[in-house]
């Protein structure tokens, strides 16, 4: 429906509805098309007057619907009277009328009403990040840090996740502000960034850099750039933290690793105790291997080549540098079949040590087994990209480390032109923002939205101090 | 809420202008209400010249006429609300805002919904009881209909005054009952047994285990209607588990009559460890024949998050043979998992104990499941399913390749 121009009376109002398929909801689509375009509020209040005169009443949905209209047109007067109304006849509010409040109050002069709003919401539910952010910014946009620091610390406490918009706004309006405090917190987020393993985007990496060159006195200087595959900042020299786990993130990632992904609730889900025995010994009495493969995965690399040369020309290649191999596969490699020939098998077998899981065992999970037994040098060889492994990790900090480890550990085997293998390196530092006091190295995305959760972005902004 | 809309309504209309006189004590409660005042001024300016100039800011001195009355009743009531009753408010509210939200929740489902560990489980769980709901409503308003055609149509017989003359008693049910009754207690001593494996509970929510008993509840019907029903036992059946309390909150008083075997032993004590076949759809196995002399085992089971090799892990550990049923073979699978549910395994198994006929028994896969059988050789397979897939998108097979090509990049790096 087409929303009309002007304030109508009762009885064009009265016409308009009749005419309406359905009009019992008349009100409500009315309302959402007034919002679509944005259409006078005068409009919308001859239509409440309306249904007030006729009613009695005005159904909360209805004056919610009005709400988004007057928060969408920035009318903080109006805004006032729904919420006094509404609080009247009320006792508590749902979620959706109290975000536009708080976006409503906030983005006026009269900001402090949605802390009010925001108060009242805490005694009946946990408030969403969006009442959180409106109050955050207004806040901010006053240059209220340290509130508005206040309001994110609280955030964290419940467990609520700020959107990195409101992170943003942090640097944007500390623009030029000197206190040691507020640096402080500044540099606290930058830490939040750097534990959950979020990189920020191109336009908030700018609010960062532009933050740290305002810094009066502090002579910072950000520069951006690309990191090499060793590890070292083109700009001030700086060699990133390597990507090696230490001693005790290195154990406890073995252990869930075993726990979680091999055992699981279930261990005969993904193989059987007797068989994990079996390789456990196995494994054992061969220590450390270089490079573990996983030979199914990489016998399927070319499809128009026999499954068992495949995996020759891999074992090959890597044998190369007197690397110690170990080939994870299945018990039916061994049968003599088209794609797998005994003599090439035989002729592997002399140079990798050979492990065959059974037909319906996961052959993956012995991988990572064998990877982190043999220790810190070891790599490992697939395509897979092991998601459904991460996903049995219980929490998201031995998540992180997993792909920190993976990062540091998976060689990927690309197909290039015929039978010539070229070898990606392992990733030697770390992509994740870091700093050693006067320097501090952040990785940034160019786009927003991030597709690959194990991609990492290779642009960074480095920023260091001249003194 | 309706009754304090329907004194709202009569407050309204009985009293059309007591506003003015209010006026006074109104501003001191509303200290924001400017617009109300003036409001007020329009109106006053309205009645001195009558003209078709709106008030547009009427509305709101009819909600706060309103307001009025109810202040002064809701805040006295209680300050402070329990967690329960705030709960509840909040509920009241989200229906308020159109959001899908039963109308009635009992205790214990507002109990349940508080302790939904997450925002998205907590609108999952008023979804169900909302659409719930309107099942009951639903069912409730088309019994009342029918039996008021019921009623007008005795009424119409009993004017014509006909009676009829009938050979037999109409004794249909409880005739069929007995005539059922009578094959199952004959299963329970020749008939084949199927094993119900309910160890499952653990791996269960509550409301999984619910559709588990009442996938076996319409297994357990069908079962007994069938010219030669199978011999249900249900093993690892625990006393007083989540399992039992749900069978006799379906079955009642009729749980402790039913023609079946109930135990809390596991099938390897009763069976013969060769004739046990664990039916799963992870398994490597594909069923070719159905068995006369072996004793199938099925997992009573739904998992709605996807749990797979749960019960492949089960057989494994117990070093039983699996087997899955032939859905590649015989049907061009297009959507959906290939694990079905307890009430179609159980037709599919009847249809092939009758008949041997798999095309008849996979019949029970529902439809949209699949896009056909399959009639070819095996070597002509692959092109049908390039034909199906063709047809499936209704695009060309460039395209589908084009979109294969993309789904799975022949190389990627990790980087």
């Amino acid at each position: 429906v087409q929303p009309p121009e002007k304030p109508l009376q009762a009885e064009e109002w009265n016409k308009l509805r009749e005419d309406f398929q359905s009009p019992e909801v008349f009100e409500e689509v009315m309302l959402n098309s007034m919002i679509r375009c944005n259409s006078p509020i005068d409009v919308a209040k001859s239509l409440l007057t309306h249904v007030a005169k006729r009613d009695g009443d005005i159904a909360y949905n209805v004056l919610v619907k009005y709400l988004t209209l007057c928060v969408q047109q920035g009318q903080v007067s109006e805004i006032h009277d729904v919420y006094d109304i509404m609080k009247g006849r009320f006792r508590i509010l749902e979620s959706g009328a109290y975000n536009l409040l708080t976006k409503g109050f906030s983005n006026s002069n009269q900001w402090r009403m949605a802390l009010t709003v925001l108060e009242e919401v805490k005694k009946v539910m946990i408030p969403s990040r969006t009442c959180y952010e409106s109050c955050i910014k207004a806040a901010s946009r006053h240059q209220e840090m340290k509130l508005g620091f206040e309001l994110y610390n609280e955030m964290l406490a419940k467990d609520v996740v700020p959107t990195l918009d409101v992170l943003q706004s942090f640097f944007d309006f500390s623009r030029g502000v000197k206190g040691a405090e507020l640096q402080k917190e500044l540099f606290g987020i930058l830490l939040y960034l750097r534990e959950n393993q979020i990189y920020p985007h191109r336009t908030f990496m700018r609010s960062i850099k532009l933050w740290f060159e305002s810094l009066p006195g502090g002579n910072w200087r950000g520069r951006l750039t690309k990191i090499k595959d060793g590890g070292q900042c083109p700009v001030c020299n700086h060699q990133l933290e390597d990507s090696n786990l230490t001693e005790e993130e290195y154990s406890n990632l073995s252990e869930r690793i075993i726990r979680d992904v091999i055992h699981g609730t279930d261990t005969f889900r993904k193989t059987s105790p007797k068989e994990f025995e079996a390789f456990q010994t196995f494994v054992e009495s061969r220590l450390p291997f270089d490079i573990v493969i996983d030979g199914l995965n990489v016998s399927h690399i070319k499809s128009r080549k026999m499954q068992c040369e495949n995996l020759f020309d891999a074992v090959n290649y890597l044998a190369k540098d007197n690397a110690r191999l170990l080939v994870l596969g299945r018990k039916h490699m061994l049968m003599n079949t088209s794609n797998w020939k005994p003599e090439t098998m035989k002729k592997m077998q002399n140079k990798a040590d050979f492990f065959f899981a059974e037909n319906i065992s996961e052959d993956d999970a012995f991988l990572l087994y064998a990877t982190l037994r043999s220790g810190k040098h070891c790599r490992f060889v697939t395509r897979d990209f092991l998601r459904d492994h991460k996903a049995c990790l219980s929490d998201s900090l031995t998540r992180h480390l997993f792909r920190k480890w993976q990062r540091g550990h998976q060689i990927a085997l690309k197909k290039c032109f015929p039978s010539v293998f070229s070898q990606q390196p392992a990733f030697r530092y770390d992509c994740v923002v870091q700093t050693t006091g006067d320097t501090w190295h952040i990785p940034y995305k160019d786009v927003f939205e991030e597709k690959y959760s194990y991609r990492v972005p290779g642009k960074w902004l480095c920023i260091q101090q001249k003194s | 809420m309706q009754s304090a809309n329907m004194l709202l309504r009569r407050i309204v209309r009985s009293a059309v202008l007591p506003f003015a006189a209010q006026q006074g004590m109104k501003k001191d409660l509303f200290p924001h209400s400017r617009t109300l005042s003036l409001a007020l001024c329009l109106k006053q300016d309205k009645s001195c010249e009558p003209s078709e100039k709106l008030d547009l800011d009427e509305w709101k001195k009819v909600m706060k006429s309103g307001l009025q009355e109810e202040v002064s009743g809701a805040v006295s009531e209680a300050k402070e609300l329990s967690s329960l009753a705030a709960a509840r408010e909040t509920l009241e509210m989200w229906r308020l805002a159109g959001r899908a939200v039963p109308e009635n929740i009992s205790e214990e489902q507002l109990k349940a919904f508080m302790e939904c560990p997450s925002k998205s489980a907590k609108k999952k769980y008023l979804k169900y009881l909302h659409l719930k709901e309107l099942h009951k409503k639903n069912d409730k308003r088309k019994m009342d209909e029918k039996r008021e055609r019921r009623l007008e149509a005795q009424d119409q017989a009993s004017k014509t005054d006909e009676t009829k003359k009938r050979s037999f008693i109409c004794l249909w049910s409880s005739t069929m009952d007995k005539a059922y009754n009578w094959r199952a207690a004959q299963s329970m001593i020749f008939g084949q047994p199927l094993v119900f494996d309910m160890s499952y509970e653990k791996e269960m929510s509550v409301r999984e285990v619910a559709n588990t008993v009442r996938q076996i509840v319409q297994s357990e019907s069908c079962n007994r209607r069938s010219v030669d029903p199978f011999h249900i036992h249900f093993c690892n059946f625990k006393e007083d588990s989540l399992y039992h309390r749900e069978f006799i909150k379906n079955y009642r008083e009729a749980w402790d009559k039913l023609l079946i075997t109930v135990t809390d032993q596991c099938y390897t004590e009763i069976f013969p460890k060769d004739k046990l076949i664990y039916l799963t759809a992870d398994s490597p196995k594909v069923m070719k024949t159905f068995d006369h002399d072996k004793i199938y085992i099925v997992g009573s089971m739904v998992d709605k998050s996807i749990k797979t090799g749960l019960s492949l892990a089960r057989a494994k550990r117990l070093g039983l043979e699996t087997a899955a049923l032939p859905l590649e073979k015989y049907l061009l699978w297009s959507s959906g998992a290939k694990n079905l549910s307890l009430d179609q395994m159980m037709h599919i198994l009847l249809t092939l104990k009758d008949t041997a006929d798999w095309k008849k028994a996979l019949e029970f896969v529902p439809k949209r499941k699949y896009c056909g059988f399959v009639n070819t050789p095996v070597k002509e397979m692959k092109k049908t399913l390039d034909v199906s897939n063709t047809l499936k998108l209704g695009k060309g097979r460039e395209e589908v390749e084009k979109r294969f090509a993309r789904n799975y990049p022949k190389t990627y790096k990790v980087k």
